[in-house]
């Protein structure tokens, strides 16, 4: 984990060797990672949803919705808004309990996924209306995604006992690695809370690489970022997937850079999967143009990547 | 063999007295409700507004006259608060907010006294203390014209909420405030208003309490009764106010009498606080307050 | 919010650990010597108390967000379990019976943390003041807690260490300093370690903690133990080397508002700022009679000090909260910057703060 700085990093894309991350994984996380590689010939996917239905108060937000995510793939969920994208997102993280079906995070599944255990399956998330620490400095914040990896009690912490500053020194070598790799340097002792947006979405997308997730789920990274940023961001989320070999799953009202950036889309309307393929299977599907694409064809030729 | 009129007695005195704690809880949830502000002076309002009262009329202003000057000064309290605490403070987070009540009601009750004094004032509304003997079940008169008081406030709020348009605007307010910025209605406005209602509010259940205790420091103590009462009914529910208040007086009441003297008595300092974190560990909304739906 | 990283950061880690060995000495070694009685006993000892307990606040409140109203519930059980420790089993030693106050203080401060797991916004607050509330109450009510004294007041027992007894005003002021300055460190060690990351996390953004894997009980329950434990050490201190005859009532909801005031005062999540928010609610009082005395001469007389103390108390913690929430502390970190300008010092800018 630590030997792996962005430099030396092989660039052969989405192949990275999860096992990297191997001296500082639980034997959960080991066993897990291990278990997704094998499968000969078919490949387990990294996340598969089964017949997920979710209600608030009789109003439904997700109906019927089957999803697989593949090992190494950028997959996109876009929708209108309250189209059931954030509840999908949330029911992935164990914030929601879906009512129905089931969600399979490698080998484990799950009705009701424990939010608590998420980091230690090697799934992260960031959140649409950012959720960085501000109080913390930029750098603090990145440790912040090694949290469940820090196996020394307080006490020890206090002491600084070996094992606690072991740990200590093997995090804050993968935090500089993700700085650097996010250009985060000069602003690495800023207080979170002082810096601009776009920045920030920055810092988020640092602290949810830095645990080397096997399953990255991104909550509308483009919402109110400048075209700019957007492009920037788009970059980046790219590298994430072939320099980190993290699965990415994003879910995004902009269509414009989703088409770009995923291989594979998968559309929501009224909380029901309604296409589901390439960007131009879904760019050409009938359902699609009318529940959706007509309205916001404005948004696709906003960046064209 | 069980005495259970004096059960009965009991839980009487106890829900009237929670009628006064429901008062007190009123004027929380009227500023809760509009500004998420949990105001902690809304004790140093009562005493404020009670002795202020007090001081008047023994100074030989006539009844009405002092009324109208209270409430005058609450008028111009609420206003005040609303410029020099609550604007300069918009957009900052409720504990912050929440914070600066604990600073207010330093400021308030220190100049009700350093203005009035701190001697005890006695207060006479001119309400008979004389028990009532309904079916053998005796019942102070006093607590009887509480209660309706604070039942024929209940009734005008509810009834202000639902028909004028001011009332309205709150409500507007209470649910979404930016989209009540967006329609045009001035937030700053509403809440002068509302910390004026909630001065209002606090300057009746200032009289009772004081007409009850006497007009002294230890009043604006009551704002410690309304707390429990907040948390069982809900911050945001005058219905839950009203019901909390009466389950708090009479579980009070009850447990003073009944499980007091199992443990040394005294216990109606936390008794209420208990039974109320209790039932939050069940039902975290309280009574009748909104259900918090945990937004990612 | 003030880290505390940033202080060294700022300064430059030589000129920090100078500032800091010149302070070490006139605290331990020149103000015993040359500092008058009255000084050390009225002032600089219930100083150290209040901070250590503003330091004990701040980890729950500052950093971890969970307001508390009851801190001088927790005052109290540090300082009647000392007592009851050291007249129970007087064998051990009193440097032993004062830590283990601190976890008698913890666990119960453990205890009534346990609501604000299920609850989040003004709960603890509310939860804590059961605590100031119970506590009191019981103190009050059974004797066996003041060896039965008919008004729970205790006597304190005179202070020794090894051998040593410290009873003179600069041993008890010693003896306090030197408690505070252990104290102080260990907490900074905790804040700077990934359990104060966890904190501030947990306060910041809970449900972002709580996905990246920050076990939030354990978090919330660590800060609510080690805060308590730290003011329940405090109150040791407050009892045994400041008051020495104390009762239930001197720990009264005031005090616990005494305590929130010093760090909202001094600076939220500053352990710099719970000493300068301490310094300012000892010495202000003071300030003030004098001031009063000196223009209004008979009219100031104690309850209008009491009240204008209130009044202003009140004020300030509104003028803070509203022109500069980071305290005194922010005051004064632009105070030295300006003087490092004026100097031509190098300086990073406070923007990390």
């Amino acid at each position: 984990m630590i030997a792996a700085s962005a430099g030396v990093l092989p660039l052969d894309g989405g192949l990275v060797e999860p096992a990297l991350s191997a001296p500082l994984s639980t034997h959960a996380d080991v066993a897990d990672r291990a278990f997704v590689k094998r499968g000969s010939g078919e490949i387990q996917p990294v996340l598969a949803l089964a017949d997920i239905s979710l209600s608030f108060g009789g109003v439904a937000a997700l109906r019927d919705i089957d999803l697989e995510v593949a090992q190494g793939e950028i997959r996109a969920v876009i929708g209108p808004n309250g189209a059931g994208k954030s509840s999908l997102l949330n029911v992935i993280s164990g914030l929601y309990r879906p009512d129905r079906g089931r969600v399979r995070l490698g080998e484990h599944s799950f009705a009701h996924v424990p939010t608590a255990r998420l980091a230690q399956h090697g799934v992260v998330r960031t959140f649409q209306n950012l959720a960085v620490f501000k109080g913390l400095s930029v750098r603090d914040n990145v440790l912040m995604g090694l949290a469940h990896r820090v196996r020394a009690g307080f006490l020890r912490q206090i002491a600084g006992t070996p094992l606690a500053r072991r740990i200590d020194t093997e995090n804050r070598a993968a935090a500089e690695d993700v700085i650097g790799f996010l250009h985060l340097r000069e602003v690495r002792d800023r207080a979170a809370g002082t810096l601009p947006y776009g920045l920030l979405k920055r810092v988020e997308l640092a602290r949810a690489l830095v645990a080397r997730p096997s399953l990255l789920l991104l909550d509308e990274p483009f919402a109110g970022v400048s075209l700019g940023e957007k492009r920037e961001l788009a970059a980046h989320v790219r590298n994430a997937r072939d320099l980190y070999g993290a699965t990415i799953v994003l879910i995004e009202h902009d269509i414009g850079v989703v088409m770009g950036l995923s291989d594979r889309v998968a559309v929501l309307d009224y909380g029901r999967k309604i296409a589901d393929g390439t960007p131009d299977q879904v760019r050409s599907d009938q359902a699609v143009v009318d529940a959706y694409l007509g309205v916001a064809h404005a948004d696709e030729t906003e960046l064209a990547l | 063999m069980f005495d259970y009129q004096f059960l009965i007695e009991v839980l009487v005195g106890g829900l009237l007295s929670g009628v006064m704690y429901s008062l007190v809880a009123i004027g929380f949830v009227v500023i809760y409700k509009t500004s998420g502000v949990l105001n902690f002076a809304q004790g140093a309002m009562l005493l404020f507004a009670a002795l202020t009262f007090v001081s008047l009329v023994e100074r030989g202003v006539a009844f009405p006259l002092a009324l109208l000057a209270t409430l005058a000064i609450m008028v111009a309290l609420g206003v005040g608060v609303e410029r020099a605490v609550l604007r300069p403070l918009v957009n900052q987070p409720p504990i912050t907010l929440f914070m600066a009540t604990l600073g207010l009601s330093y400021v308030i009750e220190g100049a009700a006294q350093l203005l009035w004094g701190t001697q005890v004032h006695g207060l006479d509304i001119g309400i008979s203390d004389v028990p009532l003997d309904i079916a053998g079940v005796f019942i102070s008169q006093f607590d009887l014209f509480a209660a309706a008081v604070a039942g024929s406030l209940v009734t005008l709020f509810a009834l202000f909420f639902r028909i004028t348009r001011t009332g309205l605007s709150f409500r507007a307010v209470a649910d979404d405030p930016f989209a009540a910025l967006a329609v045009g209605l001035r937030l700053q406005r509403v809440w002068a208003i509302v910390w004026t209602v909630a001065g209002i509010v606090a300057f009746v259940a200032g009289l009772l309490w004081g007409a009850r205790l006497g007009v002294q420091f230890s009043l604006s103590l009551v704002v410690l009764k309304a707390l429990p009462v907040l948390v069982l009914g809900g911050f945001d529910s005058i219905a839950g106010a009203i019901v909390g208040g009466l389950l708090i007086g009479a579980i009070e009441k009850l447990a003073e009498v009944y499980v007091g003297p199992l443990v040394g008595g005294g216990i109606e300092a936390w008794a209420a606080y208990v039974v109320a974190l209790a039932f939050l560990l069940v039902r975290p909304s309280g009574l009748f307050g909104q259900k918090l739906v945990e937004r990612a | 919010m003030d880290t505390i990283a940033s202080t060294s950061h700022r300064t430059g880690p030589v000129a920090e650990s100078i500032l800091v060995g010149v302070a070490a000495v006139i605290a331990f070694g020149v103000i015993p010597l040359a500092g008058s009685d009255y000084l050390m006993d009225a002032v600089l000892t219930p100083f150290l108390a209040l901070a250590l307990a503003a330091v004990g606040l701040n980890v729950l409140t500052g950093y971890a967000g969970q307001v508390s109203l009851g801190s001088a519930a927790f005052f109290a059980v540090g300082a009647y379990a000392a007592y009851n420790l050291h007249l129970r089993v007087p064998e051990l030693p009193l440097l032993l019976d004062l830590v283990l106050a601190g976890f008698v203080a913890a666990a119960i401060g453990i205890v009534f943390g346990l609501p604000s797991l299920r609850l989040r916004g003004f709960y603890p607050a509310v939860s804590t003041l059961a605590a100031q509330f119970f506590v009191q109450w019981a103190l009050t009510k059974f004797g066996w807690f003041s060896n039965d004294n008919p008004s729970g007041v205790i006597d304190a027992p005179a202070l020794s260490f090894a051998g040593y007894s410290f009873t003179s005003a600069a041993g008890r002021y010693l003896f306090s300093l030197a408690v505070v300055t252990v104290a102080t460190i260990l907490t900074l060690r905790l804040l700077q370690s990934q359990t104060g990351r966890n904190f501030i996390a947990v306060r910041d953004h809970e449900i972002a903690a709580k996905v990246i894997g920050v076990p939030l009980l354990q978090t919330k329950l660590l800060a609510f133990g080690v805060s308590s434990f730290l003011i329940g050490v405090a109150g040791v201190l407050w009892a045994f080397a400041y008051l020495r005859t104390v009762e239930p009532a001197g720990f009264n909801l005031d005090r616990s508002f005494q305590i929130l005031f010093i760090i909202i005062i001094g600076g939220l999540a500053s352990l710099r700022g719970a000493f300068l928010g301490a310094a300012f609610i000892v010495v202000f009082p003071l300030m003030l009679s004098r001031l009063g005395a000196a223009l209004l001469g008979g009219v100031f007389d104690s309850g209008v000090l009491e009240m204008s103390q209130r009044i202003v108390i009140g004020a300030l913690i509104i003028a803070f909260l509203i022109t500069e929430p980071r305290g005194l502390i922010a005051l004064w970190d632009r105070f030295r910057a300006a003087i490092g300008r004026r100097t031509g010092r190098p300086r990073q800018d406070i923007s990390y703060n």
